[in-house]
């Protein structure tokens, strides 16, 4: 066991080290709230000119006082997405029939995907009220049909209608969600990402905190989308790529 | 008191794990230590009252990324030289 000796002296420094900074003070918690920190936590419900409508103050910060900053990562995201569509602009041998997993883990499965599917959607439906929000929801959406496509085969999750087209459709449609949420106050005359009161705090008696449920929403399925086609198209095997004839 | 002790545990739990997934030379086992790995940090996130990063941080490292690794060793080789 060569790895042992360099493990326990790894250990055995942190531990002392983590004792020695404790006992002594240097680093300790901080007690007490940053201004910046009781500015947000204050005026992120109920703030007046400065409120985001939500009382979670994560969700708020990301997709209302800091939105753009939001906006610009969300569009490195899909640039990415948009690099390894590029990288797989092969054409695909069909395949009649793949390899499947056994009866014990299509079963779980099967359990596990639909169960995937209703914690996503709600972290990302009440992204504005509890933690969570579209990016959480989104790739914890991304998990189902990638253990479909692990377990079952890729021509199962496409005969049922997540076909990589599809995919890329849904991707595009929650962007473009994205961008219209985002212009929309520029056309009634507020600014660029505005959120109240250009979009109503309350729809039908439910707090939905104007822009953040739809920036949620989009977001959820521009992000589950994305990794899906990703991984749609990482799971076919080298051999059923064909070349391209000149 | 509690939530120390187990924040302390489960961050040296990440230790341990992460040294293994880098000094694994069969690469799927790897992955595997890096999976527990995100599931130890990911109960320190929590304990640290950040549940927006646990969130998403379980999805992604234990999901996502073990998934795209797993994809990537199948296509190049599962033993490191």
């Amino acid at each position: 066991m060569k790895r042992t000796l360099p493990l326990l002296l790894i250990l055995a420094l942190v531990v002392v080290f983590a004792y020695l900074f404790a006992t002594k003070g240097v680093i300790s918690a901080p007690t007490e709230l940053r201004p910046l920190g009781k500015f947000y936590l204050e005026k992120c419900m109920i703030g007046g000119d400065f409120a985001a409508g939500s009382p979670e103050a994560v969700t708020s910060i990301l997709w209302d006082y800091r939105g753009l900053d939001t906006l610009f990562e969300t569009s490195v995201f899909f640039l990415a997405i948009i690099g390894s569509l590029m990288l797989f602009s092969f054409k695909v041998k069909e395949v009649v029939r793949e390899q499947e997993l056994t009866l014990v883990v299509r079963s779980v499965t099967k359990i596990a995907a639909v169960m995937i599917l209703a914690v996503s959607a709600s972290i990302a439906l009440h992204g504005h009220l509890t933690p969570g929000g579209g990016f959480q929801g989104g790739s914890a959406l991304a998990v189902a049909p990638l253990l479909v496509l692990v377990a079952f085969s890729r021509k199962i999750l496409e005969t049922s209608g997540l076909s990589l087209k599809r995919a890329i459709v849904i991707r595009s449609l929650g962007l473009m969600g994205i961008l219209l949420t985002a212009l929309l106050p520029l056309t009634l005359g507020g600014y660029i990402m505005q959120n109240l009161p250009i979009f109503p705090k309350y729809i039908a008696d439910q707090l939905t905190s104007g822009s953040l449920i739809f920036y949620n929403v989009f977001e959820y399925l521009a992000v589950g989308a994305g990794f899906t086609a990703v991984f749609l198209l990482i799971s076919i095997p080298e051999k059923n790529f064909v070349e391209e004839e000149k | 008191m509690i939530h120390l002790v187990i924040l302390a545990i489960s961050v040296l739990i990440g230790l341990v794990f992460s040294y293994l997934a880098i000094t694994e030379r069969d690469l799927l086992k790897a992955v595997g230590f890096s999976a527990i790995q995100a599931v130890a940090y990911a109960i320190a996130f929590y304990l640290l009252m950040a549940p927006d990063i646990v969130l998403a941080y379980v999805a992604i490292s234990v999901g996502i990324y073990s998934a795209l690794l797993i994809f990537l060793i199948r296509k190049t080789g599962r033993y490191e030289v």
